[in-house]
């Protein structure tokens, strides 16, 4: 998984989440700013840089179940 | 005798062919004659030469439903030369509505519009719960054109109350749904819009979400009946889901009979496969008859942010992200404290910040200083004697963080890649958002934009390109009658403006709302004259008193 800032409908910061797939297929997935940022938190991490190479499971935890 | 002669400009009508020197004259609010030196006297005679005549433009993805009700030019969107816009997308109109849930609605529309809520206590009266009444709301005072949708959610909200928003719809429920879509759009309705991705002002899905399939389908069944529109939000953050909402939309439209269109669709370095995949896609349905029509807007899409609250701007910067997660009062303490302020500055890069931050923007409508509205940080910074990102933290502090920036132009900003995009015959151009984001950011001048950055500096559209992209083709899409050419017989709605300098003017704060309540607005460059239905209604960088406006007649 890796991550990075666009600009979001809203005009927030957002996150592209591009996560590569068991098939080597890479998908970009963009998450809104809260969630962005709870995803961070959640994971303990500070930088986008702590995201690469995270599983795709850490992105779930966040936005489906809402944090571990 | 004329009511208005437009005399020797030259007319680009609306067909894409080229502009011919012509005048434009006007009679009982409708085009009398289009030639070349027109014999006959005027009540009103504008001299034209050496400007640009066009059919008035049409913005065909607005959020105008509340300002309309005490502002019947949209302003400003009506000096952009738009003469007529589309209200009620995303699945939220203001009609029908019961009383009892006006509240829920204005939720959801304070969401979307970020209005104060005076606007829906002061500003205007509730008269009306449906949609004939609220259509004869709007024209007491109506100086530019609107083709109303209706919202799927407050159909089901009229429909199914608060369950709405909880659960599937019965068939008996479904059947009362389709019974109220068509007395809508026996009244004047244009469409009906639904959404599957916004929420109310507590996060929680709006009601259109929790529609099943069936639910559109029959729904569409009833735009079937009379050929209208259904406009949707689809997942635009995921192309792949776009794409499939792109089919289900196709689908509905052959079987219905119906146009489709959805938006936004959204150009990024970073996913720079996901617009050319969903146009692909488009292409593909149409080849299969289907009508999909994706919608684009011109402008480039900003970031704004205060310390107020967490932003993803600083997500490369550790350390800021670690502060400015914290709550207000430690937030203020820990940017006070002068050896944290000193590393926050230096993790920003030895140029202290020039490079990461000097080009953002003091936005204004804020706490910040009048003096220091609309310059970059870099300037504000060498008038301090500070280092940029010293800079942002000061002046935070000096006003309790209220003060917020906008980094230009973040997403959506190739002119390279989307001026290709907006030429493309598919692509409808709208998504403008006209009349909401109000405090978020200026969502007016996406026409003149297209005109100076699209049309003159990249030459991506030829001017009758773009002039027929914004009259004629948005008309058709959605059926509006006898609008988007200047052709005898047809709606008088007509703009005058300069092809030199047609554009849009820098974003500014304004606290025009009612109770005071502050927007970002740009103001209209290079419009001279706009007519509405025959009558001058901005003109001179004036508007008139004319309100001639009148709810779009449809095909």
């Amino acid at each position: 998984m890796a991550a990075e800032i666009t600009a979001g409908h809203d005009g927030r910061a957002e996150l592209v989440i591009r996560v590569r797939h068991e098939n080597g297929v890479v998908a970009p997935v963009v998450l809104d700013g809260e969630t962005g940022f709870r995803l961070l938190a959640g994971r303990g991490a500070d930088d986008l840089a702590a995201l690469v190479g995270r599983s795709w499971r850490d992105v779930l935890a966040e936005t489906v179940l809402g944090g571990t | 005798m004329y009511d208005i002669l437009i005399k020797g400009g030259r007319v680009a009508d609306g067909s894409g062919a080229p502009a011919f020197v012509a005048d434009v004259a006007l009679k009982d609010g409708r085009i009398a004659a289009v030639g070349p030196a027109l014999p006959g006297e005027a009540r009103r005679v504008i001299d034209a030469t050496g400007r640009m005549v066009a059919p008035g433009f049409i913005d065909p993805h607005t959020h105008f439903d509340v300002q309309l009700l005490w502002d019947g030019a949209a302003r400003p969107a009506l000096e952009h030369g738009i003469t007529c816009v589309v209200p009620g997308n995303c699945s939220l109109s203001l009609a029908p509505l019961r009383a009892g849930d006006r509240a829920a609605v204005v939720g959801m529309f304070q969401q979307i519009e970020e209005m104060p809520p005076a606007a829906f206590t002061e500003a205007f009266k509730w008269t009306w719960e449906d949609f004939p009444g609220y259509l004869a709301a709007l024209r007491r005072n109506l100086k530019i054109n609107v083709a109303p949708l209706v919202g799927h959610s407050v159909i089901r909200l009229w429909v199914m109350g608060a369950d709405a928003a909880r659960r599937t719809a019965r068939p008996d429920e479904i059947a009362a749904m389709g019974d109220l879509l068509r007395q809508c759009l026996e009244a004047g309705a244009v469409g009906l819009s639904t959404s599957f991705v916004d929420t109310d002002e507590n996060g929680r899905p709006v009601p259109s979400r929790f529609a099943a399939f069936d639910e559109l389908d029959a729904l569409c069944a009833v735009l079937g009946e009379f050929g209208r529109m259904l406009q949707i939000v689809p997942e635009f953050y995921d192309v792949d889901l776009t794409i499939a909402r792109i089919d289900q939309l196709a689908e509905l439209s052959l079987r219905h009979g119906i146009p489709t269109t959805f938006s936004p669709v959204f150009d990024s370095h970073l996913t720079p496969a996901a617009a050319p995949r969903a146009l692909g896609r488009v292409e593909e349905q149409f080849a299969l008859g289907a009508r999909v029509w994706p919608q684009m807007q011109t402008r480039p899409i900003d970031i704004s942010f205060s310390l107020l609250r967490p932003s993803l701007f600083f997500a490369r910067l550790p350390r800021w992200v670690r502060v400015l997660r914290l709550p207000l009062d430690q937030r203020i303490a820990t940017l006070t404290d002068a050896a944290m302020a000193e590393k926050m500055v230096a993790d920003v890069g030895p140029d202290g910040g020039d490079q990461y931050m000097g080009a953002l923007i003091v936005r204004g409508g804020d706490r910040a200083p009048a003096e220091i509205v609309g310059r970059t940080l870099r300037d504000i910074a060498a008038e301090r004697g500070e280092p940029v990102a010293r800079a942002l933290i000061s002046l935070s502090l000096e006003h309790g963080l209220d003060v917020a920036f906008l980094a230009a132009s973040r997403g959506h900003d190739d002119t390279s890649r989307i001026g290709p995009m907006l030429a493309h015959r598919l692509v409808h151009i709208g998504a403008s958002d006209g009349g909401a984001h109000l405090a978020s950011f200026a969502t007016y001048g996406d026409t003149g934009y297209l005109f100076s950055e699209f049309v003159r500096r990249s030459g991506a559209l030829s001017l009758e390109a773009a002039v027929k992209k914004i009259t004629a083709d948005t008309a058709e899409i959605w059926g509006l009658k006898d609008r988007g050419r200047l052709q005898p017989g047809w709606a008088g709605d007509v703009v005058v403006f300069d092809p030199q300098t047609i554009g849009r003017g820098e974003e500014r704060p304004v606290f025009d709302m009612p109770g005071g309540g502050m927007r970002y607005i740009r103001d209209a460059v290079g419009i001279d004259t706009v007519v509405v239905n025959g009558e001058v209604a901005w003109t001179a960088g004036a508007y008139t008193d004319a309100a001639a406006g009148a709810i779009c007649l449809l095909n």
